[in-house]
């Protein structure tokens, strides 16, 4: 097609503000960050001389403050995705297999009351289940006294301090991964559910092999998504736990944010942001490999 | 037999429904108690001696270093000026991209777009904070709304709908006369109000609920999102003062709740259509 330069212009200028939005919110900030990783950025003083790939080879060099801050963070962050990732998706299947299965007049209800606690912001979600952990004034503890239970650390010792953060993750973000489910549920078509039931198939076994390989790709779509926000977990122990008992919960993001803002070291903490979302990425491509493999092996 | 499954399967939903509701009817309950009640670890849902002291309080402007009016307004005109300039931005890009074939480099951007949605914030966290604070915009308006708008989401989710929009019509208005703005303003734009408003839903919801990045980026109680300002009260001074606090939550919580139960169709449609890209 051809069309003269004016023409051309024209059409540029519906994308220039956007563009320059991303040029300078996203594709600077990028750049300007890997800058920063390689200076010795101290955030109060004038001076940032280039170092190279210090910042990255002491996050590398044991018994650095730098290795323990960045691989005890990180120690604590794959606990978290190793205890959430499961739960989100079978928690969230299963509720969905379950609102999918109730009466068609009261799917929509129960479907908004268990997406609810997801409209609320980090911080009322935390302060709401500050509350419910309590170890002396709490809800939960005050109910499991009188089923004659003794008080509970929730949030100061361990294993509880994990199962809270577990806990409330669940509650605030379990909806999204159950709409997502609903959605790829209703999409398996009926005729195969049909044809398995004049096989005499159990319903085990129609789930077993008519619904999940029908819902295999929303899976690892939820996978990933799960993941990564997992892998992002900051809101839950900064206000819940502290990075409590100890540090044991102090998870890769907060130490990050620490040494930044805390600390002022902001060219060492930009390499540990570096490092954290280069794994984030390389775990979503991963992810996304293995399910793809085994799809051409299995089917 | 299946009758009784169904009931059963009813009773198990109600089961889990109460668990869900349970912590917002206990912050609801919690927020008319004084603090010594709320203390108290009785389990009363009805308080003993029901106060609305601490909305009056909080609402008056009376706790110290937390003007929750002010947090609410910030955080609604924050909201709403992201989502203005994410939908105006979004829209023209998508539709530059999706309808106009003569615009130049249109595959390159198109491929940046939608690679920039694999891109975890925390990568550009630290120097977007450096960005603002050499501009001298920390602790600004500026801060806390311009970088919602390079999200790549809202161009995605609109171009896919643009590309399927009839090619028809739109010829029909270029016969006519109608230059691309006319196009955009006055056929594309009326057509796409339902994904307009599921788009800005998405966006204001997130926007208002954002955490991390108003709390850094905020340094003076006067400026805090109702967000960051909540997360500062739990910190501070109201550690275990539930009563206010929840009374705090319960005005923080209730605007967006009441746009989630009003959008939730657009909403979820929102989320499938994102998931299914």
């Amino acid at each position: 097609m051809k069309s003269g330069w004016r023409s051309r212009l024209t059409s540029t200028l519906f994308l220039v503000p956007y563009l320059m939005s991303f040029g300078v919110f996203l594709l600077f900030p990028i750049g300007y960050g890997i800058y920063i990783s390689l200076h010795d950025f101290e955030l109060l003083s004038t001076e940032h001389p280039f170092v190279g790939l210090d910042n990255y080879v002491r996050i590398f060099t044991s018994g650095t403050y730098e290795n323990s801050l960045f691989f005890n963070g990180l120690w604590a962050t794959l606990q978290f995705v190793v205890y959430s990732v499961p739960l989100l998706i079978a928690v969230g299947l299963a509720l969905a297999l379950l609102v999918n299965h109730l009466p068609r007049k009261i799917r929509g209800l129960f479907r908004t009351v268990y997406f609810m606690p997801y409209a609320m912001s980090a911080s009322v979600m935390a302060v709401i289940w500050l509350m419910m952990f309590d170890t002396n004034a709490g809800f939960i503890n005050s109910a499991l006294a009188k089923l004659g239970i003794q008080f509970i650390p929730w949030l100061t010792a361990l294993p509880w301090a994990w199962v809270s953060l577990v806990v409330t993750t669940i509650w605030w973000t379990i909806g999204f991964n159950m709409i997502i489910f609903i959605n790829a549920l209703n999409e398996v078509p009926d005729d195969y559910y049909e044809a398995a039931s004049l096989d005499g198939a159990s319903s085990w076994a129609k789930f077993w092999y008519i619904t999940l390989p029908s819902i295999r790709p929303v899976m690892l779509f939820v996978m990933i998504t799960s993941t990564i926000a997992s892998f992002n977990i900051y809101a839950q122990p900064f206000l819940l736990t502290r990075g409590g008992p100890g540090d044991a919960t102090k998870v890769l993001l907060i130490n990050v944010l620490d040494h930044a803002f805390i600390r002022k070291e902001i060219g060492s903490a930009s390499a540990m942001a570096m490092l954290m979302a280069l794994l984030i990425m390389i775990v979503s491509v991963m992810q996304y490999r293995l399910t793809y493999g085994r799809r051409g092996i299995g089917a | 037999m299946k009758h009784a499954r169904k009931i059963a399967l009813v009773l198990l939903a109600c089961v889990i429904a109460t668990v869900f509701v349970l912590p917002l009817v206990w912050m609801l309950s919690t927020s008319f108690k004084n603090d010594i009640e709320a203390l108290s670890g009785r389990m009363t849902f009805i308080p003993e001696k029901p106060t609305i002291k601490n909305y009056a309080e909080g609402l008056r402007g009376n706790l110290m270093n937390v003007p929750i009016m002010r947090w609410i307004v910030n955080s609604l005109s924050v909201g709403v000026i992201a989502t203005g300039i994410v939908l105006w931005f979004s829209s023209m890009a998508a539709y530059a991209l999706a309808r106009l074939p003569d615009l130049p480099l249109r595959r390159m951007w198109f491929s940046m777009f939608v690679a920039s949605l694999m891109i975890p914030g925390v990568l550009t966290f630290l120097p977007m904070y450096m960005e603002f604070n050499a501009l001298r915009l920390i602790n600004t308006y500026a801060a806390l709304i311009l970088p919602y708008s390079a999200g790549a989401f809202g161009v995605f989710l609109l171009y896919q709908f643009f590309i399927s929009f009839p090619r028809e019509i739109e010829e029909a208005a270029r016969i006519d006369g109608a230059n691309k703005w006319q196009v955009y303003v006055r056929v594309l734009l009326p057509s796409s109000v339902q994904i307009m408003v599921t788009l800005g839903i998405l966006t204001f919801m997130g926007v208002y609920n954002d955490f991390v990045w108003p709390l850094y980026a905020t340094t003076s109680p006067e400026m805090r999102t109702i967000t960051a300002g909540i997360a500062t009260m739990a910190q501070g001074s109201y550690v275990q003062k539930y009563g206010t606090l929840m009374a705090m939550t319960t005005v923080a919580t209730l605007p967006v709740l009441i746009i989630f139960l009003v959008g939730q169709r657009s909403f979820v449609k929102a989320i499938t259509q994102a998931g299914l890209k």
